[in-house]
């Protein structure tokens, strides 16, 4: 009978249904643009430059000192590994750079080859050129806006200088041999990386490492209980996780579920107001018949649950509409990305880069949040009508013009 | 008292427009014997259907009491007269008042739907009940497929059916022609006299009152008159 109803007034059902199915379309959409925003984000901030964990000697965070050092990073590295860490020892030092008429503060960042693959995808992430190559000691790569500053390509030569640990003059010619895509926004506007054998040669520094990126070989580990670990392992040394190195990143993304909800509050508020509408007037165009079914046994709980069984398959329309276009849409954006490059060459959130072609995620709570609120949606914009017309008098309803 | 089918007293009821009180019944009492086929005649805005709505349990009185088959309506809750309404009570208004998107089956085995009666046996019933009142063959169609007679047929058929106390028929010929309104008043008739079902028509049709055998006439509000005219 719900159903029947709904074809009475066909242009009406038809409006509402495509009011529905386009605000879930749009949410679903929505949702999984942000899912996969923040899972670029989190990749790319872990991915390429953070890792999940960093150790630092004690202090160097707060004053990050040349001689603040890991005293021996390899035993560091071959614990972490024992315990389910991949790790990578990287060193870290400030000079300025020069090509041409041009120069530029840098920082220098002196990188384990052979490690540093297991814990980011920095290796892989060169825009042109290539990566650090042991053969190649002078060989550099640096970052996408210092290259820009510098007028720096691929085979460029540049000057280098800079302080030794042991207070002399550190200075060199080195080559470009890549240059990097979007890390973030100090490796981008700073980022002179070179090979941890050139770095210590260069700046006088033989042992000991500034800090040690590690990542989770299980990563069904929670991120706190693999933090406790690490800490426990290596109790001379300050830990922390990627939540703790970028609080503001790890708060917007813990926040990410509660605004997402708030956003499909305000949009679907819109869309309650059009299914109010029609469902008010549909009780009051038929609020004689409700007078009928009443007079001729209907309980008031069958009259308020016809009507909300009306707008409930109303929303079981819009739903399987929704899912039917949102997904393959979000599924798509999620293969192929939504090239933003038109808008914008790079974007950053917190210092973390973003790649400008965002990818989308289609999650089950992206495909079942906006379908779930649609339905509680309904069944609250169906309550007053609902209400109205199961508790209204027959005989007043029998009236009704 | 056993064999009140509906028992009134001093029943009136007050209308409220803002301001304006407007009496529609005042003071009315009487009794209604189980198997009688009576009708309640008077001009219009006499009350008439004001007192079959009140009998029907669609509305409730401003003063006075009603029982039916013994039961005080006025302690029953809103569920508790759906219930009466469903099992005890069948309506014949003068609009017909089917419900549009179902067809004249559907709406005839309605009642017995929310009664929860099995479909095997409600389609049974139906089917015969639609036979009886002449429309085998139209069970398919939708009301507004329908002529008033037909539509009419339908409503009796729908009254009838869960096989109710009493039949609470408002002006049920008003909008038939003589021939419809003759075929359905013998209809009626033969119920009464064949299952003892107690019919009460308001009407100021003739033809229903030449068929009554009782005739209450109400006047302002207020019982005029009531009369045996036939006896069983």
């Amino acid at each position: 009978m719900a159903l029947r109803n709904l074809g009475r007034n066909k242009t009406r059902t038809g409006i509402t249904v495509f009011s529905m199915a386009f605000a879930g379309f749009t949410m679903i959409l929505y949702m999984s643009l942000v899912a996969g925003f923040f899972q670029t984000l989190e990749d790319n901030t872990i991915g390429l430059d953070l890792g999940e964990f960093q150790m630092h000697a004690k202090g160097y965070r707060s004053d990050p000192d040349l001689y603040k050092r890991i005293e021996d990073p390899a035993s560091v590295i071959r614990t972490a590994s024992e315990r389910g860490f991949n790790a990578s020892a990287r060193l870290y030092g400030y000079g300025l750079a020069a090509f041409g008429n041009s120069s530029a503060g840098v920082m220098l960042r002196g990188v384990d080859l052979e490690n540093e693959p297991k814990v980011t995808r920095i290796s892989g992430s060169v825009m042109e050129g290539s990566w650090l190559d042991r053969a190649d000691p002078k060989g550099v790569v640096v970052g996408k806006k210092l290259a820009r500053t510098l007028g720096l390509k691929p085979g460029d030569e540049l000057v280098l200088v800079s302080q030794a640990s042991d207070g002399s003059m550190a200075n060199d010619l080195y080559k470009v041999r890549g240059v990097l895509k979007t890390v973030g926004e100090v490796v981008d506007q700073a980022g002179f990386l070179m090979s941890d054998d050139e770095f210590r040669r260069l700046l006088v520094v033989p042992t000991g490492a500034h800090e040690v990126a590690m990542t989770r070989r299980n990563k069904d580990v929670p991120l706190d209980a693999a933090t406790a670990e690490a800490s426990k392992a290596f109790p001379g040394l300050e830990v922390r996780n990627w939540k703790q190195l970028q609080p503001i990143l790890a708060r917007m993304m813990d926040m990410m579920g509660t605004s997402v909800k708030m956003v499909i509050m305000i949009a679907y508020s819109a869309v309650g107001m059009i299914i109010l509408n029609a469902m008010l007037m549909n009780v009051f165009e038929r609020i004689r018949e409700f007078g009928v079914m009443k007079a001729l046994g209907v309980s008031p709980a069958r009259i308020f649950l016809l009507i909300t069984a009306e707008a409930l398959l109303s929303a079981f329309f819009a739903s399987v509409a929704a899912a039917g276009l949102g997904a393959p849409a979000a599924l798509h954006y999620q293969r192929h990305g939504l090239d933003l490059e038109m808008l914008t060459t790079s974007m950053n959130v917190s210092g973390m880069a973003l790649d400008p072609t965002l990818h989308f995620r289609l999650t089950p709570a992206a495909l079942g949040m906006p379908i779930f609120f649609m339905f509680a949606l309904v069944v609250v914009a169906t309550l007053y009508p609902a209400m109205k017309a199961a508790v209204i008098r027959p005989v007043e309803a029998l009236h009704h013009q | 008292m056993d064999e009140d089918m509906i028992r009134l007293e001093s029943v009136s009821k007050v209308y409220r427009e803002g301001r304006i009180e407007v009496p529609a019944l005042s003071d009315v009492s009487l009794k209604i014997n189980k198997g009688e086929f009576a009708a309640v005649s008077g001009p219009s805005g006499s009350g008439k259907t004001t007192l079959l709505n009140l009998i029907g349990a669609l509305d409730v009185p401003t003063g006075g009491k009603i029982w039916l088959e013994g039961k005080d309506l006025s302690a029953l809750d809103r569920t508790a007269l759906s219930q009466i309404r469903r099992d005890r009570i069948g309506f014949v208004f003068q609009a017909y008042n089917l419900i549009a998107v179902l067809t004249a089956f559907e709406n005839a085995e309605f009642v017995m739907a929310i009664q929860g009666v099995p479909a095997a046996e409600r389609r049974d019933r139906t089917t015969a009940i639609l036979r009886d009142v002449g429309l085998g063959g139209l069970e398919g169609r939708r009301p507004d497929e329908l002529s008033g007679g037909q539509q009419q047929r339908v409503a009796i058929a729908r009254a009838m059916v869960t096989g109710p106390a009493v039949v609470l028929a408002d002006e049920p010929t008003a909008n038939l022609d003589s021939h419809t309104a003759d075929s359905l008043l013998d209809m009626m008739e033969e119920l009464n006299r064949k299952r003892g079902v107690t019919f009460l028509f308001s009407t100021h049709d003739p033809r229903v009152m030449e068929r009554a055998r009782r005739i209450i006439r109400l006047r302002d509000g207020r019982l005029d008159s009531d009369e045996i005219t036939k006896q069983d």
